[in-house]
């Protein structure tokens, strides 16, 4: 069980090795080798959360780590989706770091926590699954809007080297960061409207966490700001005409919220979501 | 079996000499057929573009190189006084040398550029197409294309624009994706407005705007590239629809200030404006490169950014003739292995003539001898002379210095009293062929 947990993420981070040098010097073979060995990357965390589901007899959502792990495995998938279909390897750099870094997570805390009755419900899972993949579109948002601001830096500094040389137009970066800005949207929104369906259904529970289940609650509170600057986002984007660079700095806020949200949040401060 | 590359590139001949020998004009069909029918070459591949008149030939006779050479004359009927101090001609590994160079763009004018490639490989099929390749200029034609592959794939010779309006438009698409849904306005109507709006409609942009004070020209140049005059009074509104402007009047003072775009930009919102001045005095004030969505590149940054590639390019020639020099060394030992290859055979064929001459001998003293026996007999015999020439021929065939390679082969010959010279090139070139 040990190597296989360790598996996607050594997997992963060699991956990130192999992006990241063809980022400095792209060359076909050396793109291909990573975008191979991150789908084995992903391939052997699809068996590992599969051997897990088995074992347990649920999927492995519960509690943050196990959360952590569900969120690289979508991130990837999203990414590699991405790739194939755009042939863009530049955000794989950024990506695949990400990923390496996150899975290190799941990787030291390999067991699966057992369910408590309170999650015992079809809600739960779809409420976790669309939000995690909706952290995963906005990750996905961040990094391309990272490098529209990169690049978009070069050209009005007039000094074209590394990024121009490296990334797609300016037009291209500002169009995915939309599209994933509004899949995101659309799987927090229904993430967030499952999440509040479900709490009421157990509001009666015994368990003081679902007693916890309101807006005093940090992860609560933070996910809806999240939600209220990811509505701002979509609709600024049309409404006002807030894309390119405001856009590519919206995705950079609320990705960090998120971050905050999933990690320091999930694991120290909530009452409600501590499974 | 001689290889020669022998003609008049950009570098050897002025243009007025070019012109007088472009086989382009006048058909490279023909000269083709005229190079092999009157026996000047055995294989020929002509690659003619606006650069360069070159014939790869291969043929028998060392002194084919002139041959060729005054062929390029007499075809063109081009005086050979006055054609012979241009012409270049290079023998063996260093015509393939010159090929193998001028397939990776390091001959060309503009070093890098890619267009050389398909040309290479037009000529060749070409001269394929009318039976005028063999075994040595597909292996020298196919060497050529990996060269012009490699390079380009292994190293960043082609990278970059290395012309102000290549530049100029490999910004606008890193900046907006495509230029087919883009309006562009030109500022004034003069001839680099004229050449900018040329090159703009190549592109297939969506709308071209020419504004200019005076009306007239605006008119004229609008209709010239297929656009749209506009009154300069009209300028505002003509700015706020435009995706790219370019400044190209003869103004002496800026006519775009920062005033003037900072207030079309507020309803654009985030749509970006890419402001080009090729003007000289400059026709856009620097502070408009201050605005938010503004991208502004005057001339001398777009001749900065040339100078930037070209140096980034000249970088990369290093690598790019390491691939030419590994290319060539290969090529030259399948030629040289190529040249013992007659003597080879003519060797062979010599002892299996005696082995058989020997058995028709025997003949009346084997006749008595069942079926069995006699098959054993010819098997034997076979082997033994197998066995013989095993040694000599792996030596003949490890040979790499070229010298040491004729005085083996002569000795060879002189040793074993080989048959003269003209059969063993026709086996050889049979062979080659269907090697190939």
């Amino acid at each position: 069980m040990t190597i296989g947990s360790w598996l996607p993420a050594v997997l992963y981070t060699a991956a990130a090795a192999v992006y990241l040098a063809n980022f400095a010097r792209p060359k076909p073979g050396v793109g291909r080798a990573g975008t191979a060995l991150l789908g084995a990357g992903v391939l052997a965390h699809t068996f590992l959360i599969g051997m897990q589901t088995v074992q347990a007899g649920y999927a492995p959502l519960v509690g943050t780590t196990a959360a952590v792990s569900a969120f690289v495995w979508l991130l990837g998938l999203a990414y590699l989706y991405i790739e194939l279909s755009t042939d863009e390897r530049a955000m794989g750099a950024f990506v695949a770091v990400l990923m390496a870094a996150l899975a290190v997570l799941p990787a030291l805390n390999p067991g699966v926590e057992s369910r408590p009755p309170l999650l015992r419900s079809p809600l739960f899972t779809i409420h976790v699954l669309s939000l995690l993949f909706a952290y995963a579109s906005f990750a996905l948002a961040f990094v391309i809007g990272i490098t529209y601001v990169l690049l978009f830096k070069e050209i009005k500094a007039k000094h074209l080297g590394f990024f121009y040389a490296r990334l797609p137009s300016l037009q291209a970066l500002d169009m995915m960061n939309a599209r994933a800005i509004g899949v995101g949207w659309a799987l927090l929104t229904a993430g967030v409207i499952v999440g509040a369906i479900w709490a009421t259904q157990v509001h009666a529970s015994p368990d003081p966490r679902a007693k916890a289940m309101s807006f005093a609650d940090p992860k609560i509170l933070l996910a809806v700001l999240c939600w209220a600057m990811y509505t701002f986002a979509f609709v600024a984007r049309g409404a006002i005409g807030w894309s390119g660079r405001r856009a590519a700095w919206l995705s950079a806020i609320g990705f960090v919220i998120v971050l905050l949200n999933f990690l320091p949040v999930g694991y120290f401060l909530t009452r409600s979501h501590n499974f | 079996m001689r290889l020669f590359a022998v003609g008049v590139t950009h570098r050897t001949a002025p243009i007025e000499l070019r012109e007088c020998v472009d086989f382009a004009r006048t058909g490279v069909d023909s000269a083709l057929l005229a190079l092999t029918s009157n026996g000047v070459a055995r294989e020929a591949v002509v690659l003619s573009t606006c650069n360069r008149a070159e014939i790869y030939a291969v043929a028998d006779d060392d002194r084919a190189g002139e041959a060729v050479g005054r062929f390029i004359g007499d075809y063109h009927r081009v005086p050979w006084d006055r054609l012979a101090p241009h012409v270049f001609q290079h023998r063996g590994a260093e015509a393939a040398d010159h090929l193998f160079r001028v397939a990776a763009g390091l001959d060309s004018l503009v070093v890098g550029e890619p267009q050389i490639l398909g040309q290479v490989k037009d000529a060749f099929a070409t001269a394929n197409g009318l039976k005028q390749t063999g075994a040595v200029t597909h292996r020298l034609f196919n060497t050529a294309f990996t060269v012009g592959k490699r390079v380009r794939t292994e190293t960043g010779l082609g990278e970059g624009a290395v012309s102000v309006s290549y530049a100029a438009i490999a910004l606008a698409k890193k900046i907006f994706g495509d230029l087919t849904g883009l309006e562009v306005l030109i500022l004034g109507a003069g001839e680099m407005a004229k050449l900018t709006g040329v090159h703009l409609r190549a592109q297939r942009v969506k709308g071209l705007t020419i504004a200019s004070r005076t009306a007239s020209s605006a008119d004229a140049l609008a209709r010239q590239v297929n656009g749209r005059a506009v009154a300069w009074s009209q300028l505002p509104d003509a700015l706020a629809d435009a995706d790219i402007v370019i400044g190209a009047t003869g103004a002496p003072e800026p006519v775009l200030t920062r005033a003037r775009v900072e207030e079309t930009m507020r309803p654009r919102r985030s749509r970006p404006l890419f402001v080009i001045d090729i003007a000289v005095p400059r026709d856009v004030e620097s502070a408009v490169g201050d605005l938010d969505q503004v991208f502004l590149y005057n001339i001398d940054d777009l001749r900065t950014i040339v100078k930037e590639n070209l140096a980034r390019r000249s970088a990369e020639l290093d690598r790019a003739e390491r691939i030419v020099t590994e290319e060539v060394a290969r090529f030259a030992t399948w030629m040289q292995s190529r040249e013992i290859l007659p003597t080879v055979v003519a060797l062979r064929q010599r002892f299996e003539a005696i082995r058989r001459a020997e058995l028709l001998r025997l003949e009346p003293k084997l006749a008595g001898l069942p079926p069995e026996a006699r098959a054993r007999i010819d098997e034997i015999t076979h082997l033994i002379v197998e066995k013989l020439l095993l040694s000599p021929t792996e030596q003949l065939k490890s040979v790499t210095d070229e010298a040491l390679m004729v005085s083996y082969s002569d000795a060879v010959n002189r040793l074993f009293g080989l048959a003269s010279d003209d059969s063993a090139p026709a086996i050889d070139r049979r062979r080659g062929q269907k090697a190939s």
